[in-house]
């Protein structure tokens, strides 16, 4: 068996089926058994509406979700004991202290007992949370939540993770731990399905990404090759002395350039022949007597893929307007599974 | 095949018995809990006793089935919309078990604590009043079906599909006095009116009340054998709402 997760014609209807709220409409995908799957979308998209029926808490108005060769319609149970789920908000009881969440957990999962309390002493060791295991849940930190949340996803060892925006909100290091977690675990064999907002996230986990809108599959394939498809949103990003917003309009209007972005104290120039605009640059920074503190050129990153999938313009600002490109034109070689 | 069956059995009692402890620790054993559900039939016994004509072991009685049935079904509606809101209820949902165990589980751990209250109450009616037990395993089979009724009974309003408690207390609160009011409590059985009394015979507390007198008077206007019947029949009956809610706030998304 090589799919982790197929999912065939993946439906859902809030309210009445022909008057209702079509939040996922007929989706396509399959997870393959080790990779890490990205689920990316805009707020609304059909995210966590689609991860809450393939963890059977929403059922599907229509179509079919198999995991490991099981129906979850028919025969959930055996499912179940393999899943592993770390929700959107940390759902661990705050009244408990961090031992007695994983022992809840550990028994909930029916883990041999004699195993239960190595393996939380081992996750709450990997978590840092060891010097923190009798304290109640209530005061632990954000970040200390997230880690105990996920460190009770695991202690029963599921080969099938689901993660929903594991990160958002932590500081720098709870993020990149988990993100290192996530990593290993995937290593150790567990198939990690991610469900993120967050680009650069997918883009450094991911094995494939499936983007989603408005609740279909805009595309699914893996973060560099969804990128190589969109080569015409290639980028020169540069710095210039002094800096400040009267740069908009004139870089603007340099030749090639299709949008302007001020990203702090860089101008990212969108354009489909860096090569060409690099000169055009160099000329108005020597015309205008300024200085070039960086420059480079910036092939198309995951999020610049995202926004043109989902129908967003590339960057906020747009100067000197050059005619609309039809979106997804050339794609179809590259489109996933989805409708 | 049966090995696996077994198992299962197994599994799901063990893992309802692991839904009891955790709700009785975090839910229940909490000193706003604790305090309400010793001091709530207290007051209430008083409140409709005071300056009446009715003796200590009738009171005793009245109080047993008050603790009983508010205990009982107190928590029960706001807990599962309270773990809703905080996403904890998709962990239970999401574990290796059946919707069945879960509920049973829920139910149980409202009824533990109605015993373990009526207990106190016991105690107190025995201590305080001089109360003594004409039928004592009346009493105990009486108390342990009415908690496991009337727990469940809460549980239906904890099963609507909502993620705010505040949604079911209005039904919830209207429908336990209700009940309260037309069950003999206050008024015995044998004083009401033929219609009052027929309405009567719809309550489960009736039947609990009716089975608190032949335990601790010796005396009720019901058999014995029907209270109890009654009992475990509506605990059994209860069960059914909260399952069919279940299965459409899972259609609903709650």
């Amino acid at each position: 068996m090589n799919h982790a997760i197929e999912v065939n014609s993946l439906t859902k209807v809030y309210g009445p089926p022909d008057s209702g709220v079509l939040a996922v409409d007929h989706i396509n995908f399959e997870v393959r058994q080790g990779e890490v799957f990205g689920f990316l979308g805009p707020n609304g998209a059909g995210k966590t509406t689609t991860q809450r029926m393939l963890t059977t808490l929403l059922e599907p108005t229509e179509g079919r979700i198999v995991i490991y060769g099981h129906d979850l319609a028919r025969d959930a149970y055996p499912v179940k004991r393999q899943m592993g789920l770390v929700p959107e908000e940390s759902n661990v009881y705050t009244e408990l202290t961090a031992w007695d969440n994983l022992m809840f957990t550990a028994q909930l999962y029916r883990v041999p007992r004699a195993e239960r309390a190595e393996r939380a002493r081992q996750l709450l060791e990997t978590f840092g949370l060891w010097e923190k295991r009798n304290v109640k849940a209530e005061d632990f930190s954000k970040g200390m939540r997230r880690r105990l949340s996920i460190a009770m996803a695991i202690i029963h060892r599921p080969t099938l993770l689901f993660l929903d925006e594991p990160t958002p909100g932590l500081d720098v290091q709870s993020a990149r731990a988990i993100r290192d977690l996530i990593r290993q675990l995937n290593a150790e064999g567990t198939t990690i399905f991610l469900t993120t907002h967050q680009i650069e996230e997918a883009n450094q986990l991911c094995d494939r990404v499936a983007i989603i809108n408005h609740g279909r599959i805009a595309a699914i394939d893996t973060p560099e090759r969804l990128k190589a498809a969109f080569r015409r949103v290639q980028s020169v990003e540069v710095a210039l002395e002094p800096d400040g917003q009267t740069h908009g309009e004139p870089l603007a209007a340099l030749p090639g350039v299709m949008t302007t972005v001020k990203m702090g104290d860089k101008w990212r120039l969108y354009t489909e022949d860096p090569s060409a605009l690099l000169p055009q640059v160099m000329d108005y920074a020597r015309v205008n007597s300024l200085k070039v503190i960086s420059l480079s050129t910036l092939g198309p990153s995951l999020e610049d893929v995202f926004l043109e999938l989902t129908g967003q313009q590339v960057g906020t600002v747009r100067h000197g307007m050059q005619e609309e490109k039809p979106r997804r034109r050339g794609m179809k070689g590259q489109m996933g599974g989805g409708r | 095949m049966r090995g696996g069956w077994l198992q299962r059995l197994q599994d799901e009692l063990a893992q309802a018995w692991v839904v009891i402890v955790k709700d009785m620790k975090v839910h229940y054993l909490q000193p706003g809990m604790i305090m309400f559900g010793f001091l709530m039939p207290f007051f209430m016994f008083f409140s409709f006793s005071v300056r009446r004509e009715m003796g200590a072991v009738q009171g005793v009685a009245r109080l047993l089935a008050l603790t009983t049935f508010f205990t009982a079904s107190a928590a029960g509606p706001f807990i599962i919309p309270l773990e809703r809101r905080v996403g904890t209820y998709d962990r239970l949902l999401a574990a290796p078990m059946s919707l069945l165990t879960l509920l049973l589980g829920k139910t149980a751990v409202g009824a533990l604590f109605a015993i373990g209250v009526s207990a106190f109450s016991l105690i107190v009616g025995v201590v305080a009043f001089g109360a003594t037990l004409a039928q004592p395993w009346l009493l105990v089979a009486g108390v342990i079906l009415g908690s496991f009724s009337f727990s469940a009974l809460g549980l239906i309003f904890g099963s609507i599909p909502t993620r705010n408690p505040g949604d079911v207390q209005m039904p919830s609160t209207l429908l336990r006095w209700g009940l309260l009011f037309i069950s003999g409590v206050f008024i015995p059985l044998a004083e009401m009116a033929p219609a009052a009394r027929t309405v009567a015979y719809l309550s489960p507390l009736t039947y609990a009340q009716d089975l608190m007198n032949h335990a601790v008077l010796g005396m009720g206007l019901l058999s014995p054998w029907l209270d109890l019947l009654v009992l475990l029949a509506s605990g059994i009956l209860f069960m059914v709402p909260p399952i069919w809610m279940h299965r459409r706030g899972r259609r609903l998304g709650y």
